[in-house]
């Protein structure tokens, strides 16, 4: 269908921009009570001493061709060996994660909240925008799409014969659910954008096995090849003098 | 441009351009990182609502959305005073990164201003 649908401005004043805002503003909402809502866990002795010996590792790793080769293999040492290197982890140590997350009911308590904060809030706003605005055409977007998107943006009107490119209401809402994440990370901090990715993560490997990432780190410390630098750089400190002299 | 000029305090020299080690401090390039992606999403809504208010429709938008974005690739180029690999180790962090991150914030700030704007 060609002909433009004649969209009453009401519907701009009354549908769209209110929308829109409550999107705005229930983000903004969300992310406050996320944050008062977020506990300091005390975090586990072990678990720390763990995450720096991994740095630790990682730091070598990095600066590994500053230092002499027998230095480095003395650390490495340190690190690797298979009787009680610092990254080695005995068979069968290893805690299963899963009774690892039950023995502490923080961690679980912590993980329902961050759940909670962020499925309550969708769920409401859902509720609220099917409640008030629901068959409106309320939107179009500014480029043609098949019709395979109808079902996407036309979510709540069955009518066939209106073109694709027009968006209802409900569908608006999930628009904006997803479009506005660029706009929350400039105007409430970096720290919201990488929030959800991070839950998310974090919800996909509670609790992950340290000592998988011990092992990890060993393996790589393991096929580090060492070739120090500094032979080099009696060169390099020969062009750059030079160029201070020129 | 605006995102350029304030994200300026937060880029740091890493490692001096004569040495052929890599010698990158991670936190820094991480912030380095931020701040293109900070700048890019910025840059891809200003673009929406613009595109949005001109009213382009169709493939015009899109053009729109990367010519910005190429823009963007040369403000930050300009910001790192054309030594690329003095603030990242490679190029295609300045040019590539968040390319496609900040489409859908483009699309959506672009279909609500060209709404309130056009066809009602």
């Amino acid at each position: 269908m060609a002909e433009d649908l004649v969209l009453d401005t009401a519907i701009r004043d009354w549908v769209l921009i209110p929308l829109s805002v409550v999107m705005v503003l229930i983000g903004v909402l969300r992310y406050f009570v996320a944050k008062l809502m977020r506990s300091s866990q005390t975090p586990d002795a072990k678990m720390v001493k763990e995450g720096q010996v991994i740095l630790r590792a990682r730091n070598l790793r990095a600066a590994a061709n500053f230092i002499p080769t027998k230095a480095f293999r003395a650390r490495k040492i340190y690190f690797c060996n298979e009787e009680n290197g610092l990254l080695f982890v005995p068979k069968g140590q290893a805690q299963n994660p899963q009774a690892q997350m039950f023995s502490d009911p923080n961690m679980a308590m912590d993980m329902m909240k961050k759940n909670l904060s962020m499925i309550i809030p969708q769920t409401l706003t859902f509720a609220w925008v099917n409640f008030f605005f629901s068959g409106f055409v309320a939107a179009k977007i500014p480029f043609p799409l098949t019709q395979r998107f109808r079902s996407m943006l036309q979510n709540g009107i069955d009518l066939s014969t209106v073109d694709v490119s027009y968006v209802s209401s409900r569908s608006w809402y999930f628009l904006n659910l997803f479009g506005l994440r660029g706009f929350f990370s400039l105007i409430l901090g970096e720290e919201n954008a990488v929030d959800d990715t991070q839950r998310m993560m974090q919800m996909g490997g509670f609790g992950m096995d340290p000592s998988k990432g011990l092992s990890a780190e060993k393996d790589n410390l393991d096929i580090t090849q060492h070739d120090w630098a500094l032979p080099n750089f009696e060169q390099r400190a020969e062009t750059v003098l030079k160029k201070l002299v020129s | 441009m605006v995102a350029h000029g304030d994200s300026s305090s937060s880029e740091k020299k890493l490692g001096n351009g004569l040495n052929d080690l890599p010698t990158f401090n991670a936190e820094n390039l991480q912030q380095n990182m931020k701040t293109i992606h900070y700048s890019r999403t910025f840059m891809s809504i200003i673009g929406g609502v613009v595109a949005g208010i001109f009213g382009f429709t169709g493939l015009k938008g899109f053009v729109l959305y990367f010519l910005v974005m190429a823009f963007t690739s040369i403000g930050l180029m300009a910001k790192a005073k054309f030594s690329v690999h003095s603030y990242f180790d490679s190029w295609n962090r300045v040019l590539l990164d968040g390319l496609f991150g900040g489409l859908m914030s483009f699309v959506l700030f672009w279909t609500f201003a060209y709404d309130i704007v056009h066809i009602f």
